[in-house]
């Protein structure tokens, strides 16, 4: 089943543990928050399925439970205030 | 629980970067200085979440790795002897009759201070706990999520879950002090050093992977067995143990501080150029702490934290300076 995901920057702290985790999903925006690379943090682009353990290691490390996995594509309103 | 009625002149809550050097520079202006800080250990999110990196944007330093700027931060705060309580998560801030503030923890200490400097981060860390109904009633017996002296498990069973640096690390220094070490973790790939999975690798430790936990069985206070079932497989695996160590990462909230009647915007606290917060006798400084133009780096929590104590100096001694001395004239 493909995997969504997408960084809630409202709590993220940019703390750097995603893109440790997972380089090939997670760069940081120009103030240093967390994004996802694929869609630009829109939630709406499966990742790849090779991908999807770094994705797992990437969500369990976070210290603020700010990335959010979903088998569905978000609604990137939700989250991003876009 | 204890009831402490021993004053001090100023809490200081938070024993990460900015919580420290605020303790340093409290100490420095003759203050009576308490830290509470909620993890077994001080640094904050430098020692929570990442130890190893190399900071670059320290003033001072060109490059420092984060737990050696730690090092230097305690070395410094404990100059002038602060009071440091661990494993405290403040939970409520009350101001009594005169005017001094009681701070009570989740677990019911008291602590009575003249002000608070809260350096709080992103909040009070706590590590990822596993996911099973009864884990909790383990903690504080055979399940640790902190490890403070390996000889707790000298010649026993253990099994370690987790794949970063913390799960490896144990793995690899407890493969000669206990009887068996098992290594527990989702998936083949480890999150850590090239050099600890190498080790780890030569090493005596039985890796069961990709495994994750299915459930724990005990009497009522002691895990006697892990029931661990393959990722994205039917296979389950039985393992008998006499400690488990779980290095699941850590996760923060600013918890009960958003409900002191604090100005928060955005999980920070509203400050002035003083540091103050709209509660008299409470700072806040570092990334806790928020205005107009707001920078969230160590560098900016080591400037706050001179600003806020300064000011809590002069709050509580107005007759005091709030424009300090030069340290260099201080020492000698």
């Amino acid at each position: 089943m493909p995997k969504y995901t997408i960084v809630d920057k409202d709590t993220c702290i940019a703390c750097g543990a995603c893109g440790a985790a997972a380089p090939d999903l997670f760069d940081y925006d120009e103030e240093g928050y967390s994004e996802v690379i694929i869609d630009k943090n829109k939630g709406t682009i499966p990742i790849l399925e090779d991908l999807e353990d770094d994705l797992i290691d990437a969500r369990d490390g976070c210290p603020t439970e700010s990335i959010k996995v979903s088998d569905e594509p978000f609604l990137c309103k939700m989250l991003n205030n876009q | 629980m204890t009831e402490s009625t021993e004053q001090f002149d100023v809490t200081i809550i938070g024993g990460g970067p900015t919580g420290l050097f605020a303790a340093f520079y409290a100490g420095m202006r003759d203050m009576k200085v308490k830290i509470i800080e909620s993890m077994p250990q001080l640094g904050g999110q430098l020692g929570a979440l990442y130890p190893e990196k190399d900071i670059y944007d320290v003033a001072g330093f060109p490059k420092i790795k984060a737990k050696d700027l730690v090092s230097n931060l305690k070395e410094q705060a404990l100059k002038f002897n602060p009071t440091i309580v661990l494993e405290q998560t403040v939970e409520k801030l009350e101001h009594l009759e005169d005017q001094t503030i009681k701070l009570t923890s989740i677990s019911g200490e008291t602590h009575v201070t003249k002000a608070v400097i809260i350096t709080a981060g992103v909040g009070a860390f706590q590590p990822r706990r596993i996911d099973t109904e009864n884990a909790k009633q383990y903690e504080g017996h055979n399940l640790h999520y902190f490890v403070e002296d390996l000889e707790v498990f000298r010649d026993k069973k253990v099994v370690i879950l987790g794949g970063g640096d913390s799960a490896v690390d144990w793995a690899n220094m407890l493969d000669s002090i206990a009887k068996e070490v098992t290594l527990v973790h989702r998936r083949d790939k480890f999150r850590a050093h090239e050099h600890s999975v190498d080790l780890l690798k030569k090493s005596s430790v039985i890796l069961k992977t990709p495994f994750q936990v299915k459930e724990l069985i005990g009497d009522d206070t002691n895990i006697k067995q892990l029931v661990i079932q393959e990722v994205r497989g039917e296979k389950i695996e039985t393992l008998d143990l006499d400690a488990l160590i779980c290095n699941y990462g850590f996760v923060s909230s600013l918890g009960a501080i958003k409900d002191w009647d604090l100005n928060i915007e955005k999980n920070a606290i509203v400050v002035n150029s003083k540091m103050e917060t709209n509660i008299p006798g409470v700072y806040a400084a570092g990334d806790v702490a928020t205005y107009e133009g707001k920078v969230k780096l160590i560098a900016t929590g080591f400037g706050e934290a001179p600003t806020a104590v300064n000011n809590v100096k002069h709050y509580i001694d107005p007759k005091s300076r709030t424009q300090p001395m030069h340290s260099t004239s201080l020492f000698n």
